[in-house]
């Protein structure tokens, strides 16, 4: 089956929204060529279980393209369809499993070393698509360092030379002024899924004027969704065929209802969310900084949040990766190593929320935690600069924040 | 194809035995290393021993291209045949194409104890030779996997408790273990012969292991112990910690970076007060690829190398030796597969790698 042929037929295995969906842009799809109608579709089957901001932005992407003058729209698609494929792939069931497709594509990309004019062919096209409207202030509030020697003069210095250093901050009422930036931020917008609170351990107690408006998760609330993904993993190590490939094949497939995931959580939505934050991301399963910063990438992917609050606490001390598998609760930590895991993730961070930002929206404080030092980027901020003097988040936030 | 400088250079050497004198080591970073974390600016702490011990020493290479596949074993075989293999990155399987090995050996009638692999990882026990006909196991490199001997040491024996050695006996995160494709023959030493290769005792392999802190410190261990007993013209190893990256890691990746650029070190210092490598070896020192920038939307930055952006693809290369000019930067685009091709036309044999001869390092 080609693309062209696709009927609205093809899609009654799809659940309600992604069916209805597909046939709304059933036009466009049969226009794309098999390099890139199975990775709409792969979006397009998980629509039901999506953040609503995702079924819009896919909406605005097929629209677009589908407005396109259809001389553009070939010229932009000929060099995807110029991708030599084989029998093998076009074979595939690639409507009912458009991930297994993908998967395979890429791989074939890979071998057949396709995968340079393929990510070409891929930007060119993408880059058709003009932004969406987006006046939304961000911001983005991240905590590091808990339990480690923060007396660097250097700590957090990849994102500090983006913006000011303040090294006068009141360490005592720290918390409390961030967690209120972060409610007085998260009032201005009532949109579900727009706050979130991510906690690599045990989190703080959000405002109550907030609480119901934000969402709150942490590494020890999820912790029985990622004891199953270890068992999975421990599963797949077990039988002495695992490698990266089959270990990432294997996870992806992993459907929430599998995890139990709604012991954890009742929405859907959220319950692929919190899913998949183990079954695509490395590291998500076995260190709390690699799971807060993957979060926070996937939260700027998909949900594009207003406001976010990230806490990075120490994760466990590395052991062999068989041994972190099989023995997931190990009570020894490393919080020097986290502090530097942690100043780099807050770092991408900070590119991962400017992606989706407008020009002069997003504001990032990064307090580095129980300590007088935290980073600000903003509009108002001048890169590479200090400041010592005394000040609270509250009167940083003042100063410098995007109104 | 043949490459005319490679042949015309091998040619003039046929039929006569190798310079005693050359011995050649090639060291890989399987693990990818971005420029960010060693050579760049902000990554020069990390590497001081390159930096300022090495480089003065050798000719550097800041444009080292790998066109291929970013897999580690499938990138590491291309590094050792010259030409961009294309087979499955996670079966652990003999190149298509004769490996640099072969052609040193096969040419220069080499004896089989003159060239080896070190590499920590399973999945590399196929890389000493290929499947190309006219070559394979009776020309290639033995293979020597420090950690699988390990862990047959800790199988057959009950001299230690394998929770001490837990750290060695894994994969990294990326790559837990390969499947291995199933061949007649391969090079790989085993236990058995540990003592007659190495004059190492299994005790005594162990006991070592026991004062080692990581995969990579235990293969130089066993590059210097094969250095005393048999003093090859030809070793390769690869250096494979700093992948732990994959796990998201930063602190631990660089800990590896760290560690490589120490490793580094004692190796040239190793082959400098040794005297069967004393001023007539080369060394290579190279990652397989780079890794995913930090800006990339398709990556995670350090964490993987999946986006094939140019900073995935770009790498260095520092090259030291008796005839390598000290101090020298070079700032001119080459890629990964030259290689065995640069190796061949120095030592006199030809190859038929598409990639040239780096005419700096002749």
């Amino acid at each position: 089956m080609t693309p062209d042929q696709l009927q609205p037929s093809s899609f009654d295995s799809y659940p309600p929204l992604a069916r209805s969906f597909a046939v709304e842009h059933l036009g466009l799809l049969r226009q794309l060529p098999l390099t890139v109608c199975p990775s709409f579709l792969a979006q397009i089957s998980d629509l039901d279980t999506r953040f609503p901001i995702e079924r819009k932005t896919l909406a605005w992407q097929c629209d677009s393209l589908a407005a396109l003058p259809q001389e553009k729209r070939d010229a932009l698609l000929a060099p995807l369809r110029a991708i030599a494929m084989t029998p093998e792939l076009e074979k595939l069931d690639w409507v009912n499993s458009p991930a297994v497709f993908v998967e395979r594509l890429s791989a074939h990309l890979w071998s057949t070393g396709q995968i340079n004019s393929f990510h070409e062919g891929s930007r060119e096209l993408f880059a058709a698509i003009p932004d969406q409207p987006n006046e939304a202030t961000r911001l983005a509030l991240i905590v590091v360092g808990q339990g480690a020697d923060t007396s660097r003069a250097s700590i957090l210095s990849k994102l500090a030379r983006k913006g000011v250093r303040l090294n006068g901050v009141n360490p005592a009422i720290a918390q409390q002024q961030l967690l209120e930036a972060f409610a007085r931020h998260a009032a201005k917008e009532k949109e579900a899924y727009a706050h979130w609170y991510v906690d690599g351990g045990q989190p703080w107690i959000l405002p109550e004027s907030v609480r119901a408006s934000a969402i709150q998760v942490s590494y020890p609330q999820l912790s029985p969704l990622r004891k199953r993904v270890l068992q999975r993993m421990q599963g797949i190590l077990n039988t002495n065929q695992a490698n990266a490939e089959k270990m990432r094949s294997d996870l992806a497939v992993i459907a929430p209802n599998e995890l139990r995931s709604e012991q954890v959580v009742s929405d859907p939505i959220l319950q692929r969310f919190y899913t998949e934050l183990f079954t695509s991301g490395s590291g998500t399963q076995i260190f709390s900084t690699s799971f807060v910063q993957w979060a926070g990438r996937e939260l700027a992917r998909r949900a594009q949040p207003h406001t976010v609050l990230l806490r990075y606490t120490p994760r466990q001390r590395h052991r062999g990766f068989n041994e972190m598998v099989s023995d997931p609760e190990s009570k020894v930590l490393d919080p020097e190593g986290s502090l530097v895991d942690a100043e780099m993730n807050a770092y991408y961070n900070w590119i991962e929320m400017g992606r989706i930002a407008a020009p002069g929206k997003l504001t990032v404080l990064a307090w580095i935690e129980g300590s007088s030092k935290a980073v600000m980027v903003s509009p108002k901020t001048r890169p590479n600069t200090v400041s010592n003097q005394a000040v609270t988040i509250e009167q940083a936030m003042a100063s410098f924040a995007v109104a | 194809m043949v490459s005319a400088t490679s042949f015309s250079s091998g040619l003039a050497l046929t039929g006569s035995a190798i310079r005693p004198a050359d011995k050649t080591i090639v060291v890989t970073f399987g693990g990818g290393a971005r420029d960010e974390e060693t050579f760049a600016e902000e990554g020069q702490a990390n590497i001081p021993n390159l930096l300022h011990t090495l480089l003065p020493q050798g000719t550097f290479f800041t444009q080292v291209r790998n066109a291929g596949i970013l897999g580690h074993y499938v990138a590491t075989a291309s590094i050792v045949t010259g030409v961009y293999e294309r087979f499955n990155n996670f079966i652990a399987q003999p190149p298509p194409n004769p490996t640099l090995f072969e052609y040193f050996r096969r040419e220069l009638r080499r004896p089989e104890t003159d060239a080896w692999v070190i590499a920590p990882s399973n999945g590399f026990q196929k890389i000493g030779s290929s499947s190309a006909r006219g070559f394979g196991p009776q020309f290639g490199a033995g293979v020597i996997l420090p950690k699988r001997l390990l862990s047959a040491a800790s199988r057959n024996t009950n001299l230690f408790d394998n929770d001490q050695l837990q750290h060695f006996l894994q994969d990294n995160y990326e790559m837990p273990s390969y499947d291995i494709s199933a061949t007649a023959q391969d090079n790989e030493m085993h236990l058995d012969t540990l003592e007659s290769t190495l004059r190492l005792s299994v005790q005594d392999f162990v006991k070592h292991a026991k004062t080692l802190d990581s995969a990579d410190e235990l293969s130089i261990f066993i590059a210097k112990r094969l250095m005393d007993r048999q003093a090859p013209s030809l070793m390769m190893l690869t250096l494979h910690d700093m992948d732990v990256a994959h796990s998201g890691a930063f602190s631990l990746y660089i800990d590896a970076i760290q560690r490589a650029d120490r490793l580094c070190a004692e190796l040239w210092k190793a082959v400098q007060s040794h005297p069967e490598y004393k001023d007539r070896t080369t060394v290579y020192i190279m990652p397989d690829f780079g890794r995913d920038a930090d800006d990339d939307p398709a990556g995670n930055g350090f964490q993987h190398h999946r986006t094939g952006s140019a900073m995935a693809r770009t790498t260095w290369l520092l090259a030291l030796g008796p005839h390598v000019r000290q101090n020298t930067v070079v700032d001119r685009a080459i890629e990964s597969i030259d290689l065995v091709p640069t190796i061949g036309c120095h030592l006199g044999f030809s190859t038929n790698s598409p990639g040239r001869c780096i005419e700096e390092l002749r």
